[in-house]
C-alpha cells in the first residue's frame, strides 16, 4: 500500500523543486512530459521497495511519467502527484496513461483561468496602483513576493492533493475553495484592473502638459486603434516596444 | 446548425476545442465519441469540468454515435465531435454519409508515429488510413486553431 503522507513529504519535496524546471525541456514531442517525469521520479522510488521485483515496476512507472503532457506549468503537479499515487496504488498502466490524458485538459483551462487570467492581472493591478499611488520600488517587491506566494501555494497544493487521490483526483478539484477562487477570479481581476487603469494613466500622464497631454491621448486612441484592427499580429508588448524604439530614435535625432 | 468540426485529436477536450473553437463557432454542445471514456464515470468528469456550463457534453460510445449521428446533425445549436483515434472516425464515416469533413487537430508522440507537423505524428498505416478516408470522397485537412491555416492531406502523409 501506499505510503501516508507525512511519510511521502521527503519526496513530495523533491517533486515540488523539480517542477520548477517542468517548461525547460518543453518540446513539440512530449511538450512538459519529460519535465513532468523528471518530477514524478522521487515519488516512484519506494516502488523498489514496495514491490520488489529488481526496479521493473519502478522503471516503467518512470518511462510512464515522462510521456506526452501538457497542462498549466502551476497545476500539473496535481497530475505527478495524482499519477505516481496511482502507480503506488497498483492502478493498472493504461489506466495510469488515460488519468493523465483526461487531466491535461482542466488542469490547462483551470490554471488559465485562475492564474493568466486572474491572479498574475490581479496582483500586477495592485502594484500599479501602488506604484501610481506614489510607493515606489516598495510596490514592486510587493508584487514579487504576493505573486509568488500565492504561485508557490498553488503548486504545493496541486502536488499533495493529487498524491492525496491518485485516479480520484476529481474530487479534489471539486474543492469548494477552489471553485469559489476560481468563480471570483475573473471579477476580482477586472475590478483591480479596471480601478489600476485611470491611475497608471494619471500617473504616467502627470509629466505631459498643454498640448503634450493632447499628443499623448492620441497616441494613446491611436495605439488602442491599432491593436484592435491588427489583432491577428499586433501584441501590447510589441506595439509598446515598438513604441520605446520611436521614441529613442525621436530624442536622438532631436536637437 | 449541426455539427461544425468532426476533429482528431487524442488530448480529447481541451484549450483548443473548447475556447480556440468553441468560442468562434460559438458552439452548443460538444460531443466526445470515445469508448473507454464512455465507460469510466471519473473520466467523464474530468473532461466535463474543462467546459464551461453553458456547452453540454456528450458522451458516446463509437456504436452510439452512429444512431445518434442524425439526430446531432439535427440539432438547432452548433456542435464539434471529437475522437481520439482514426479508427472511431473512420467507423462514423463508413456508415455515414454525413462526415464530409475530418479536422485533424493534435495526434501525438506515441512508440511508432513519426513527425508530420508539430502537432501531427502518424505511424505509416495511420497515414494509410488517413488516405482512404480521403479517397472516399472526405476532405481531410490538419489545423490546430482556427487562426491556423488548414494543412491538406498530402502535405502531411
Amino acid at each position: 500500500m501506499s505510503p501516508p503522507l507525512t511519510r511521502a513529504r521527503p519526496g513530495l519535496v523533491r517533486s515540488l523543486l523539480r517542477l520548477f524546471t517542468v517548461q525547460g525541456s518543453w518540446n513539440y514531442e512530449r511538450m512538459q512530459g519529460l519535465g513532468i517525469g523528471v518530477a514524478e521520479e522521487p515519488l516512484l522510488r519506494n516502488l523498489r521497495a514496495e514491490v520488489g521485483d529488481d526496479g521493473v515496476a519502478y522503471r516503467a512507472a518512470v518511462a510512464r511519467g515522462a510521456h506526452f503532457f501538457n497542462a498549466h506549468p502551476y497545476l500539473c503537479g496535481l497530475a505527478v502527484g495524482a499519477a505516481a499515487r496511482a502507480e503506488h496504488d497498483g492502478v493498472p498502466p493504461e489506466q495510469v496513461e488515460r488519468l493523465r490524458t483526461a487531466l491535461c485538459g482542466p488542469l490547462g483551462s483551470l490554471g488559465d483561468r485562475l492564474v493568466w487570467a486572474g491572479w498574475l492581472p490581479l496582483t500586477s493591478g495592485l502594484a500599479l496602483i501602488a506604484v501610481a499611488l506614489g510607493l515606489g520600488l516598495r510596490a514592486i517587491v510587493a508584487f514579487v513576493v504576493v505573486y509568488n506566494v500565492g504561485h508557490v501555494a498553488l503548486r504545493w497544493w496541486a502536488l499533495r492533493a493529487g498524491w492525496r487521490y491518485g485516479a480520484q483526483v476529481a474530487q479534489a478539484l471539486r474543492e469548494p475553495l477552489l471553485q469559489r477562487a476560481t468563480a471570483l477570479s475573473a471579477p476580482a481581476m477586472a475590478l483591480v484592473v479596471g480601478a489600476a487603469l485611470p491611475l497608471v494613466a494619471q500617473y504616467l500622464s502627470s509629466a505631459f502638459f498643454g498640448w503634450a497631454r493632447v499628443a499623448l491621448a492620441g497616441v494613446v486612441a491611436g495605439g488602442f486603434g491599432l491593436l484592435w484592427w491588427q489583432r491577428a499580429r499586433l501584441t501590447g508588448v510589441r506595439l509598446g516596444l515598438a513604441l520605446l524604439a520611436v521614441a529613442a530614435l525621436a530624442g536622438w535625432l532631436w536637437p | 446548425m449541426s455539427i461544425a468540426l468532426y476533429r482528431l485529436d487524442d488530448r480529447l477536450i481541451h484549450g483548443q476545442v473548447v475556447v480556440g473553437w468553441g468560442k468562434p463557432l460559438n458552439v452548443g454542445f460538444i460531443v466526445l465519441v470515445d469508448d473507454a471514456v464512455r465507460a469510466s464515470a471519473w473520466e467523464q468528469e474530468l473532461y466535463r469540468m474543462g467546459v464551461p456550463p453553458e456547452i453540454e457534453v456528450v458522451f458516446a460510445s463509437t456504436e452510439e454515435a452512429l444512431q445518434r449521428l442524425a439526430e446531432w446533425e439535427r440539432d438547432p445549436r452548433v456542435g464539434i465531435l471529437v475522437a481520439g483515434d482514426i479508427d472511431t472516425l473512420a467507423a462514423l464515416t463508413a456508415n455515414s454519409h454525413r462526415v464530409s469533413r475530418v479536422n485533424v487537430g493534435g495526434l501525438h508522440h506515441r512508440p511508432g508515429r513519426s513527425e508530420r507537423l508539430r502537432y501531427v505524428y502518424l505511424s505509416d498505416a495511420e497515414a494509410a488510413q488517413l488516405k482512404t478516408l480521403a479517397a472516399r470522397g472526405v476532405e481531410v485537412t490538419a489545423q490546430d486553431v482556427p487562426t491556423a491555416a488548414p494543412v491538406p492531406l498530402k502535405d502531411f502523409t
